[in-house]
């Protein structure tokens, strides 16, 4: 347990540093929130445009979308600050041999990793995501008690954790490639998948985006949730996150050994 | 006991045999042929806790692989690495908290962010106490003249104020074991002084270990007490510096000036007290020992065939005899093998 929370902290700190580190360079991140506020605006219109032909997708009405919109976007703004670290590996570490410099630390190398994320826009998503969650459950009417507050952090640190977990899976491939994770790239579009009930979607995808790739607990359970809409899927979240943490960390070992023996 | 100890350690690297054109191409994608080339071929040494090591060969020996075998970033092929008790392959995370080492120009320090931030946070992932921290920043800060640098970013910084704060931070958790690959390379003759005297002083005090690869023989001659020679692979030489030059012979080299020179002096002169190395229109390179002749001698010998204008000497420095043991082998193309081993039995 001291380990874990050795860890934490250190991770806290390398988070800092990295944080200070982007903040010498102003200018990129006022431009990077304006980008980050226009990718969300045009999502935002995307969905005002659908709900002008049609009273409810799946059942769900246009608030409702709206509320699930922002819980997932407060997910997405989490781990998009925290695991933004796992997206470059290929370029920061492995190809001019960074790598060798936070294996000789006395952490495991993940910590160091995502420790170096930098994407402080993405706290941008956060707050929009915040924002939007608030004024939904305003405008459903769904009163904001002290539970509801305690759940949403929770679940939306939750779903932040298993994005998080998925990227470090995919991150495997920067061992080889040397390139940045374009995978994730392309997952983080698929995110966009968690922002519609998972109703409308045909069983195939349904599967998929539950059991394969766990996006339903990032948000959409939760939000069912938080709608007052029962359901016990939920409670199996925060196992899913740690099993999912612990496929996670087995597999970049199992990748990290074997990429020691190689040297390169 | 020894803290570091190696029993026959094997590196074999595979690498995919690149095949021309399009057929070759297609062939690489569907049956790789992989070609071995053998880094590291049953090397054994043991190293002693505060010794001074230079671990030296030339241009692809395999110092660096032996030394990313040491701290834990590379799997052996096959052999035995313990430091400090530790198979720092299967502890690496625990070892490195004993460990520390510079891969040439690499930094380990934060590019954005002043140098001390970039200590601070050293401490904190080595855990390294308060106290500890401060002494040893003072203490460094001194000797290495980091004075001034510790508030600059790192990015602004000259490549031999960039080593200084690296061989510091490299230091601050007082690691028992420091393994330095080609710390100086690139850095002016002050900063490599600089850095010499830091790990003389912090061996002395704190009985560190330190390994060190270079190409400056100076640092070995400056720093080390012991050579472990690599020669494509395997080690040709592990004893004390002072040994190695004396067996192989104190002598002393002597560049004289010369004029009115027409003919190959080697040719018409054979001495068996003295050898001319090098000769040409103006000057002529003789190694001889002190005690089968002098230089009134041997320029007594010289005159009869040319005028002598000027002289200098010194004695061997431990470049001359690597120079020798290395051009020994390569002149002899087919044999080098051979003639390579005759040059270390002379030893
Ligand atoms: N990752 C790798 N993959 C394949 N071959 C490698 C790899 N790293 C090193 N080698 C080969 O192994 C041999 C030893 O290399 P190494 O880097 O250990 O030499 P070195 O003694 O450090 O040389 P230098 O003085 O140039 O730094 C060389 O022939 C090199 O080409
Ligand atoms: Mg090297």
């Amino acid at each position: 347990m001291k380990k874990i929370l050795d860890n934490i902290s250190l991770y806290l700190s390398f988070l800092k540093i990295s944080l200070k580190e982007i903040l010498i360079y102003r200018l990129d991140c006022i431009v990077g929130i304006i980008s980050q506020l226009i990718v969300q605006a045009v999502s935002l219109i995307f969905i005002f445009i659908v709900f002008q032909n049609t009273e409810n997708i799946a059942g769900w009405n246009f608030r409702q979308i709206l509320l699930l919109y922002g819980v997932t976007r407060i997910a997405i703004g989490i781990s998009g600050y925290c695991f933004d670290g796992l997206y470059d590996i290929g370029p920061k570490y492995m190809q001019n041999g960074e790598f060798d410099k936070i294996l000789l630390r006395p952490v495991h190398p993940l910590i160091s990793i995502i420790g170096a994320s930098r994407e402080f826009v993405s706290l941008a998503d956060f707050f929009i995501g915040l924002g939007i969650t608030i004024y939904m459950l305003i405008e459903l009417s769904i009163p904001i008690t002290i539970l509801l507050v305690v759940k949403i952090i929770f679940f939306s640190v939750i779903g932040a954790l298993i994005i998080g977990a998925i990227n470090t899976i995919f991150s495997i491939s920067s061992f080889w490639t040397y390139k940045s994770n374009e995978v994730i790239w392309s997952f983080y579009n698929i995110y966009a998948f968690a922002e519609y009930p998972i109703d409308i979607y045909n069983r195939f995808i349904k599967i998929l985006i539950t059991l394969i790739l766990p996006f339903a607990f990032v948000a959409y359970y939760p939000t069912m949730d938080y709608l007052g809409l029962n359901n016990y899927m939920l409670y199996l979240s925060p196992f899913i996150a740690i099993i999912l943490w612990i496929i996670a960390v087995k597999l970049w070992n199992i990748a990290l050994n074997k990429y020691r023996s190689t040297g390169t | 006991m020894p803290i570091i100890e190696v029993k026959n350690l094997v590196k074999q690297y595979k690498i995919i045999e690149k095949q021309d054109g399009l057929l070759g191409y297609f062939k690489n994608l569907i049956k790789p042929q992989y070609k071995k080339i053998i880094a590291v071929n049953n090397i054994n040494f043991e190293i002693k806790e505060g010794e001074l090591v230079g671990y030296i060969g030339e241009n692809g020996a395999g110092k660096s692989t032996t030394i990313k075998m040491l701290t834990g970033l590379l799997t052996p092929t096959s052999g035995k690495i313990v430091v400090n008790g530790l198979i720092p392959n299967e502890k690496r995370i625990q070892n490195n908290k004993n460990i520390g080492a510079v891969f040439g120009q690499k930094t380990q320090l934060w590019w954005d962010l002043p140098v001390i931030e970039s200590f601070r946070l050293i401490k904190k992932i080595f855990k390294i106490p308060e106290n500890e921290y401060r002494k040893n920043l003072k203490r460094f800060t001194e000797i290495l003249d980091l004075e001034d640098l510790l508030d600059k970013q790192v990015k602004n910084l000259s490549l031999g104020q960039k080593m200084r704060c690296e061989i510091a931070a490299t230091f601050l958790h007082n690691p028992k074991i420091v393994y330095l690959d080609e710390p100086t390379i690139g850095l002016d003759v002050f900063v490599k002084e600089n850095i010499r005297k830091f790990i003389k002083e912090i061996n002395k005090e704190k009985k560190t270990t330190v390994i060190l690869t270079t190409h400056d023989l100076k640092d070995i001659e400056d720093v080390c007490d012991r050579i472990i020679l690599l020669d494509r692979g395997q080690i040709i030489y592990d004893g004390e510096k002072q040994k190695f030059k004396d067996i192989y012979g104190k002598y002393t080299l002597a560049e004289i000036i010369v004029s009115s020179k027409n003919l190959s002096v080697k040719d018409k002169l054979q001495s068996n007290v003295f050898e001319i190395i090098e000769e040409n229109e103006k000057e002529m390179k003789i190694k001889f020992k002190h005690d089968e002749t002098t230089i009134v001698k041997i320029m007594n010998d010289i005159s009869e065939y040319c005028v002598i204008e000027d002289i200098h000497m010194r004695e061997s420095e431990l470049e001359d005899i690597l120079k020798e043991i290395y051009k020994g082998a390569y002149k002899n193309g087919a044999n080098n093998d051979s003639i390579r081993k005759n040059a270390i039995k002379k030893i």
